[in-house]
């Protein structure tokens, strides 16, 4: 199942900053989480993770730093600020609000 | 196609990050992840010469990744180019300045002229100003041309025409006549333009020196009868001018690239 592109730009601080709410994590780790969450819907091209990231960062909801991983290679492992699980929390509550508004519409008769 | 270096090459290089150090994190941050998604092609089997270009090909397009560095880091780098704007103009104002005013000083004494009537008068400050105005015309048409991708210095003329006008109208309607920032516009679009339009540096240098001795006789039209002496300081005032403005073109661009490098790596 591929999901158009354009749904996925509005929702892409949501889901970063509700799989980062599960444990500090890198670039790639994201994206595996994220594939594996969500069966492989997700298709976008990897390297524009980082941007959406970057965004996040500035904004501070996400703080980063480097460390070891359990490869033994060195990784920026990014993880959510205070102000960020704030974030995380409204922005859940939003879209839960905008489904329940979209699922209505879409089952009126 | 891109390697691995020349995609990540291309991705900093259009970024539009500030920051060296943050350029350098970011290298490393990609290269993190293309190295873990090689290993996992590894990993499933893939074939040596499938495994570069598939963790290449899943990575995207470098340009667009670019793009959405880009946005995340405009502000900075607005202020970054404002900073870079604003410390070379001072500084090569100040340097031309200088030297008009020292090779000023020179004529005055050559024509037996005393100094203090040549340096500490009004038209000393409006020499400068004329001067300062000049050089931020320069330097701002050189930074607005790196917004335009064709037809640059036409549209940077007209942006900064369109700035200049908003200002004289705003110093007009407080009474302040500030004459300075036209003088600057005419003289920064003079100099941009014939150093853009006239590769021959030979012919760029004397179409400056007719064009300023001509302003020398016109302003000396204007002015009450005056002695001969005077028309002869005046017009070699005029072409002291030209060659000072000739300097700062050639130290302009070479302060903004150093500064622009150096703020980099603050």
């Amino acid at each position: 199942m591929g999901i158009e592109r354009e749904f996925l730009k509005g929702s892409i601080s949501l889901l970063l900053l509700n799989l980062l709410s599960r444990g500090d994590m890198y670039g790639y780790e994201i994206l595996q989480e994220a594939s594996r969450r969500s069966a492989n819907a997700f298709e976008f091209k990897e390297g524009t993770l980082y941007p959406a990231l970057h965004q996040l960062e500035k904004k501070g909801f996400l703080r980063s730093d480097w460390r070891t991983a359990q490869n033994g290679r060195e990784r920026k492992y990014y993880s959510l600020t205070s102000k960020g699980k704030k974030a995380a929390r409204e922005y859940e509550k939003q879209w839960q609000d905008l489904t329940g508004a979209i699922a209505a519409v879409l089952g009126s008769e | 196609m891109y390697g691995v270096d020349e995609l990540i090459a291309r991705v900093v290089g259009l970024s539009k990050i500030p920051s060296q150090k943050r350029r350098q994190a970011v290298v490393a941050e990609l290269r993190a992840h293309l190295e873990d998604c090689m290993l996992a092609a590894r990993e499933s089997d893939h074939a040596g010469d499938q495994i570069d270009q598939l963790a290449l090909a899943n990575f995207g397009d470098p340009d667009e990744i670019a793009r959405g560095f880009a946005r995340v880091y405009r502000h900075d780098w607005m202020m970054l180019r404002i900073s870079v704007f604003l410390l070379s103009t001072i500084t090569v104002a100040g340097l031309v300045s200088g030297t008009i005013l020292a090779m000023q000083a020179g004529v005055a004494i050559g024509f037996g002229i005393p100094l203090v009537k040549i340096l500490a008068s009004r038209h000393t400050v409006i020499e400068i100003l004329d001067i300062l105005s000049t050089v931020a015309a320069y330097l701002g048409l050189i930074s607005m041309e790196t917004l335009f991708r064709h037809h640059r210095l036409q549209k940077a003329i007209a942006l900064l025409a369109l700035g200049i006008g908003v200002l004289t109208a705003l110093s007009d309607a407080t009474n302040i006549h500030a004459r300075f920032l036209v003088f600057g516009f005419v003289n920064g679009v003079f100099f941009r333009a014939t150093q853009v339009l006239i590769k021959n540096r030979g012919t760029r240098t004397a179409i400056t020196a007719a064009c300023f001795a001509l302003a020398g006789v016109i302003s000396f039209q204007l002015q009450p009868a005056i002695s001969q002496i005077a028309i002869a300081v005046n017009c070699t005032s005029w072409l002291v001018m030209a060659a000072g403005y000739q300097l700062m073109t050639k130290v302009a661009t070479r302060v903004e690239a150093a500064l622009f490098e150096g703020l980099q790596w603050i």
